[in-house]
């Protein structure tokens, strides 16, 4: 591995950048509060202090859940990317998104309180993630062509909509409310005491990927010349696919679908950092993520006086615009 | 040496079978054969990427697949007729992915390694090539750091497929000197297909026809260019 100037001082600035967007994120909302009622409200907590309240309730599960999930997802996005060898992949392009909200939406709609339930909602979450990043792993082994894949993910995407319509159309006022809130993608869902459950996972899906470093390397020289080094491609594959669905399933649970962070950072990094090294790519995308989802929900908190854009509209509304001349800076 | 015995090779009904035939180490023999007379089909099979419909293949007495699949890098590396299209892959890196059958868990390169890459990059003259993207390589650099790969690679048996066919004259002789110097100096059996009669005869001794008649491999040796035509084309 080469690690250059260039990418040592951009993990540098992103490894700066991260905590002060962070602060400036805490800051962001109605109420005014100081760096002092942060750490009040992590270590000194009283329930009786609103400003405490805001601040465990509110503003720390809502930065922690941005940094998470742009992490998150751009460490997926990026391990689709490399497995697919295309640069358009991404667990919302491919579907996988897709496979968690129809496992949540059946889980929301059933009525019954297991499935309704923290631990039902990502159970089911992981599951249809996992169960559609399979899916669309057999079509791969199947066509070859790069667009087919994208065509195939986007027809399951459709089809997983038309079923989760239908289930709308059966359900009553209620679960439909729910569901409709969920799939809006919000940051401001999760509680203080979920954290700890949602960082661990997500470590464990940091860490999977971490580990796939070498073979993430081989699989940019393609999967037949990946083989023949030596590495076991349908292992590997399930290991990506797994780790991805945690990552996906886990936020998609969370926050409800997000699109673009997956699909965009990584390509951004990709072509900032101007390596295909794993091991530098995948920390300086959970990093970028975490950066551009922060800043996202900046944004989003500076119009909630004015309008209240939920975070899967705004991230597509700064994504697709990315995506779209990344593509036109690659057709040049 | 890889040694064949009575095989049969095919995806479903043989294409080509061989009866036993012997290639040695410190030698480069060339397949040549028609379009379509199952040339990558054998070197595939070979490599122990498509199984054999009867018969054996052997490297150095072990056929080829009973050896674990992380064992075979180092014992044959293989370069396929297209150069992977990637971008951000400097030529030092894809040639240190030769190494990878070496490296630990992460992929880290030892001192050892880095110096196979160097000695790679230096047998074949391309130290100036070390820093380029891939990408912005011509075909001819592109098939020099492909052959720096499998240097790097260590690996005594080499397959390569059609290692001349994107090139011009001046890089097809260069390719294939460079070739058959690398297997006496450092003694490597190479097997390469190609089209290239002549300029393989300049440069070779040693070629594996797939006979058009039975679809059976036929081993020559310092053989015309009329004899080689008649076996591999003429109807």
């Amino acid at each position: 591995m080469i690690i250059s100037r260039r990418h040592k001082v951009l993990l540098f600035l992103s490894l700066v950048f991260l905590p002060i967007v962070a602060i400036l994120h805490f800051h962001s909302g109605p109420a005014e509060l100081s760096l002092g009622d942060f750490l009040n409200g992590i270590f000194n907590y009283d329930p009786d202090i609103t400003e405490h309240n805001i601040v465990r309730e509110l503003r720390i599960p809502r930065m922690m859940m941005a940094i998470l999930a742009g992490a998150g997802l751009s460490i997926a996005g990026l391990l689709m990317q490399t497995l697919f060898k295309n640069p358009m992949a991404g667990p919302y392009v491919l579907g996988i998104n897709s496979g968690a909200s129809l496992f949540v939406a059946f889980s929301i709609m059933t009525g019954i309180p297991f499935f309704m339930s923290d631990i039902g909602i990502i159970s089911n979450a992981l599951i249809g993630a996992l169960l559609f990043g399979l899916i669309i792993s057999i079509f791969s082994s199947i066509v070859r062509s790069q667009i087919s894949l994208l065509l195939i993910g986007i027809m399951l995407g459709s089809f997983t909509g038309a079923l989760v319509s239908m289930l709308q159309a059966v359900s009553d006022a209620q679960e439909l409310k729910s569901f409709t809130l969920w799939a809006l993608g919000s940051l401001s869902r999760v509680e203080y005491d979920q954290l700890l459950t949602i960082s661990v996972v997500f470590l464990i899906g940091l860490f999977g990927a971490l580990l796939l470093i070498k073979p993430l390397n081989l699989l940019v020289l393609g999967q037949d010349q990946a083989k023949l080094m030596g590495m076991n491609f349908r292992m590997i594959r399930l290991l990506i696919i797994t780790i991805t669905a945690i990552l996906t399933g886990l936020i998609t649970a969370f926050c409800g679908p997000i699109a673009f962070v997956g699909l965009a950072v990584p390509n951004l990094v990709r072509m900032l950092m101007k390596t295909q090294h794993h091991g530098i790519l995948i920390i300086a995308s959970a990093l970028f993520g975490a950066l551009f989802v922060l800043i996202c929900d900046i944004c989003i908190r500076l119009l909630e006086n004015q309008v209240n854009i939920p975070i899967n509209v705004f991230t597509s509304v700064v994504g697709a615009p990315i995506v779209v001349l990344l593509i036109l800076r690659k057709l040049k | 040496m890889i040694k064949f015995s009575e095989v049969h090779i095919g995806y479903n009904t043989a294409l080509l079978k061989s009866s036993s035939m012997e290639l040695h180490l410190g030698s480069v023999y060339v397949l040549v054969g028609k379009n379509g007379s199952g040339k990558s089909t054998l070197l595939k099979s070979i490599a122990g990427q498509l199984p054999l419909l009867s018969g054996s293949i052997t490297l150095a007495g072990q056929e080829v697949i009973t050896i674990p699949k992380k064992e075979l890098p180092s014992q044959l590396s293989f370069v396929p007729v297209q150069f992977p299209a990637m971008d951000y892959v400097q030529a030092q890196e894809f040639i240190a992915a030769g190494r990878s059958p070496y490296t630990n868990i992460f992929g880290k390169l030892t001192d050892r390694d880095k110096s196979s890459v160097d000695a790679a990059l230096n047998t074949l003259k391309i130290e100036h090539l070390s820093d380029r993207f891939t990408s912005e390589l011509s075909d001819g650099e592109k098939q020099l750091v492909a052959i720096a790969k499998v240097i790097a690679q260590e690996a005594p048996y080499i397959l390569l497929d059609e290692p001349t066919a994107f090139l011009d004259y001046p890089n097809k002789n260069k390719v294939l000197a460079l070739l058959t110097s690398i297997a006496k100096e450092m003694n490597k059996c190479i097997l390469l297909s190609a089209h290239d009669i002549e300029l393989c005869l300049d440069h070779c001794a040693n070629f594996l026809i797939v006979s058009k008649e039975e679809r059976a491999l036929e081993l020559l040796q310092n053989p015309t260019k009329a004899a080689l035509i008649d076996s591999a084309f003429k109807d």
